[in-house]
C-alpha cells in the first residue's frame, strides 16, 4: 500500500474519531433532554436538530462555507484572526459533525425513551440527585443504545462527501477522504484505485455494523439461568 | 429462621414517628384529597384499583410536584405548600417499593441492594448491619451476586423491599408490592413482610386490596374511594364495616385468626387459635387439613366468611370437624346479605360470617344468642408466618 493511500484511509479515521467525540457529549444530552423534558420550543429543537438528515449536505456544506468565508460571521474579517477552517481537514470534521450529530442524537433519544422513567424517579427516593440519577443511572442504563449511536455516528462520518468537499475540497494528500478519494479516482478512470477504497469504505462499514450488531444482542439473555 | 441481631431501629423501643398527611392533589377523574394522621407501625391502604392509592404514594414521595398541603413525619416536614416547604425526593429518607419492582437492570443484586447506601450513610444509618438483617430475613443471600435478569418474580420484590430497607428509610411505602404475583406465591411471601415488619420498627404505609394482608400486617387502616378517606380505623372493624365489606368481595370475605400449630394426628392438622400468652387461656382448637408446619409454629388461619355456618343447638352427624360454641355480637345486613359477628372468646378477634336475610329471621338471631359455628376442616387455610410462636 503506497504511502498516499494510507494517508487517505488514515486521515478519514482521523476526521470521523474527532468528529465523533466532538458530536458524543452535546447529541446525547440533546437526545436525554428531548426524551425526558418537556419545554417551550421542544418541537422546534427537535425539527432543527434533525435538519441536516433531510437537507442536500452539499447544502449544509455550502452554508458552513458561508459561516467561515472570509467575511462570515466566523469569518477572518469578522473575528480578526483566522480559524482555518475552509480547505482543511478541521473543515472536515465539522461538515461530519454537523452531518452526524442529528443521527446520533435521534438515536440517543430513542435510547432514553426506552429506559423507564420511573427507574430514574426510584434512584431519586433513594436519594441520588439528577446530576447523580443521570451519571449513574440514566447513561449506565443507555450504554448499549448509546454505544450503537456513536457507532452509527462514526460510519456515516467516514462516509459523508457532500458537506465535506463543499467546505474543505478533495485535496489529495490534505483532505481527501475515502468517498471523495473514490470519486476522483473514477472520474478519472483509475478503476484499480475506486475498487480498492470501495473494498476499504465495505470492510470498514461492514465491521462497524457488526459491532453495532454484536453490542445490540450481547447478553441479552440472563447471565444465570432461572433456578 | 435462627435468631438475628437486633437493628439499630428496633432498639428505640416503642417510639415510632407520626406521619400526618393533609393534600389536595388534581387527578384525571376526580381529586386527590387526603386528610391522615397516624401513629401506629403499619398503616394499610385499601381500595379498588383507580381509587388514587398509588397517586397517594407518589405525592409523599415527592414526584407529584403539583400536590399542595402538609406532609409532616416525626419533627421533619416534607411538603408545608402555604410555607413554601418542598423537599426533593432524593432528601425524604423513603423507603419505596413499587409493584414492578424496579430493580436497576445494570447492576447485579447486591449492587441494587445497596443502591441507596450513600444516603443512608449520611443519615448515620448503620448500613452494613441493615444490609446483613435485609439479607438474612428475605433470604437473599444466594442470589446476591446474581443478574436481575435472572431473578423470579417473588424474587424481584424481596430485593425491591431489601433494597428500601438498605437505604435507611424513616417510612416504608409499600405499594401493592406482590400485586404482579400470583396468589400462591403472595402467600409464600407473606412471612418475608412479618419480618420486616417484625425487625424494623420503621412506619410504613401498605398498599393492599388483599384482606388477608391487610389483616395479617396492618395495626391501622385507611380505605380509599375515589381519592378520599371513606372509612380509617382498626383493619377488621374496617373491612367487615357495611359500606366497606363489598368492595372485598372479589374473593370473598376472609377472617384471619393467629394460631398455632400443635401435633398433628394422620390426615388432619390441628391449631390452638390465639397468640402468644393468649394461647394459653384461649382454649378454642381448629381441626384443619394436614399442613407442612411444625408443632409450635405460629400460623394464621383463615376462614372464608361464606364457609361456616350457623346452628342455634349444637347439631350432630355432620361431617364437618369443627363446631364451635360462640357469641352473637353484631348483626347487620349489606345488599342483602346478612353478616353475623360472633365471638369464639373474648380473647379472640370476633369472626364474621355471611347467611342470608332469611335465615336471620327464621332462626331469631340477637345479639348475645348463644349459637354454634359449623366450619368444615377443608374450608380453613392456614398460613405461614415464618415465625415461632411467641411466649
Amino acid at each position: 500500500m503506497s504511502p498516499e493511500v494510507l494517508s487517505v484511509i488514515l486521515l478519514t479515521l482521523q476526521v470521523a474519531t474527532v468528529s465523533t467525540l466532538i458530536v458524543l457529549l452535546p447529541a446525547t444530552v440533546l437526545g436525554y433532554v428531548l426524551a425526558r423534558y418537556e419545554f417551550f420550543g421542544k418541537n422546534v429543537l427537535s425539527a432543527l436538530v434533525g435538519l441536516p438528515l433531510v437537507l442536500p449536505p452539499t447544502a449544509v456544506g455550502f452554508l458552513l462555507l458561508r459561516l467561515f468565508a472570509v467575511d462570515g460571521p466566523l469569518g477572518r474579517e469578522t473575528l480578526g484572526f483566522d480559524l482555518n477552517i475552509l480547505l482543511t481537514w478541521k473543515g472536515a470534521v465539522i461538515a461530519t459533525a454537523t452531518m452526524s450529530l442529528p443521527l446520533v442524537a435521534r438515536t440517543a433519544k430513542a435510547t432514553f425513551e426506552g429506559i423507564n422513567p420511573r427507574l430514574e424517579l426510584m434512584a431519586h427516593t433513594l436519594g441520588h440527585g439528577r446530576l447523580a440519577t443521570f451519571f449513574q443511572y440514566s447513561l449506565p442504563m443507555a450504554r448499549r443504545g448509546l454505544l450503537g449511536a456513536v457507532i452509527l455516528g462514526f460510519t456515516r462520518a467516514m462516509g459523508e462527501f457532500g458537506a465535506t468537499v463543499t467546505i474543505a475540497g478533495n485535496i489529495p494528500g490534505r483532505t481527501q477522504t475515502i468517498a471523495s478519494a473514490i470519486f476522483s479516482a473514477q472520474q478519472v478512470g483509475a478503476q484499480a484505485r475506486a475498487d480498492f477504497f470501495m473494498l476499504v469504505a465495505i470492510v470498514l462499514g461492514f465491521l462497524a455494523i457488526l459491532s453495532a450488531e454484536l453490542l445490540g444482542h450481547g447478553r441479552a439473555l440472563p447471565r444465570v439461568a432461572r433456578p | 429462621m435462627t435468631s438475628v441481631p437486633p437493628t439499630h431501629d428496633s432498639l428505640q423501643d416503642g417510639s415510632l414517628d407520626g406521619l400526618t398527611v393533609q393534600v389536595r392533589l388534581p387527578l384525571d377523574r376526580f381529586d386527590l384529597n387526603i386528610d391522615l394522621r397516624t401513629e401506629k407501625h403499619v398503616t394499610g391502604i385499601f381500595g379498588v384499583s383507580g381509587a388514587g392509592k398509588t397517586s397517594l404514594l407518589e405525592t409523599i414521595c415527592g414526584v407529584r410536584r403539583q400536590a399542595r398541603g402538609i406532609i409532616v413525619l416525626g419533627e421533619e416536614t416534607w411538603l408545608d405548600s402555604e410555607r413554601g416547604v418542598f423537599v426533593k425526593p432524593s432528601q425524604r429518607h423513603i423507603g419505596y417499593v413499587p409493584q414492578d419492582g424496579l430493580l436497576f437492570p445494570h447492576k447485579d443484586v447486591r449492587h441494587n441492594l445497596l443502591a441507596g447506601r450513600k444516603r443512608g450513610v449520611r443519615r448515620g444509618h448503620p448500613v452494613r448491619r441493615t444490609f446483613e438483617t435485609a439479607v438474612h430475613i428475605l433470604e437473599l443471600g444466594p442470589l446476591l451476586e446474581r443478574s436481575v435478569h435472572a431473578l423470579s418474580g417473588g424474587e424481584r420484590q424481596r430485593v425491591a423491599l431489601g433494597r428500601a430497607l438498605c437505604s435507611g428509610p424513616r417510612l416504608l411505602l409499600l405499594d401493592e408490592p406482590f400485586a404482579s404475583l400470583d396468589v400462591a406465591l403472595r402467600r409464600k411471601l407473606l412471612p418475608f413482610l412479618r419480618r420486616v415488619r417484625a425487625e424494623f420498627q420503621i412506619p410504613m404505609l401498605f398498599v393492599s386490596h388483599d384482606p388477608l394482608e391487610v389483616q395479617a400486617l396492618c395495626d391501622d387502616l385507611i380505605v380509599l374511594r375515589d381519592g378520599t378517606i371513606i372509612s380509617h380505623g382498626d383493619p377488621r372493624a374496617v373491612l367487615t364495616a357495611s359500606h366497606i365489606f363489598p368492595l372485598a368481595e372479589q374473593h370473598g370475605f376472609e377472617n384471619i385468626l393467629p394460631c398455632y400449630a400443635m401435633e398433628g394426628g394422620g390426615s388432619t392438622g390441628q391449631v390452638r387459635l390465639g397468640e402468644g400468652g393468649d394461647a394459653e387461656r384461649v382454649s378454642v382448637e381448629l381441626v384443619t387439613l394436614r399442613s407442612e408446619a411444625q408443632p409450635g409454629e405460629a400460623l394464621l388461619a383463615g376462614i372464608p366468611a361464606h364457609d361456616i355456618m350457623l346452628a342455634t343447638r349444637r347439631p350432630e352427624g355432620l361431617s364437618a370437624r369443627n363446631v364451635l360454641p360462640a357469641r352473637i355480637t353484631q348483626l347487620r345486613s349489606v345488599d342483602h346479605v346478612g353478616l353475623v359477628t360472633a365471638e369464639l372468646s373474648p380473647d379472640l378477634p370476633p369472626l364474621t360470617v355471611e347467611v342470608t336475610e332469611k335465615s336471620f329471621v327464621e332462626l331469631g338471631l340477637r345479639v348475645g344468642s348463644e349459637v354454634f359455628l359449623v366450619i368444615k376442616a377443608t374450608s380453613c387455610r392456614l398460613y405461614r408466618t415464618g415465625e415461632r410462636r411467641r411466649t
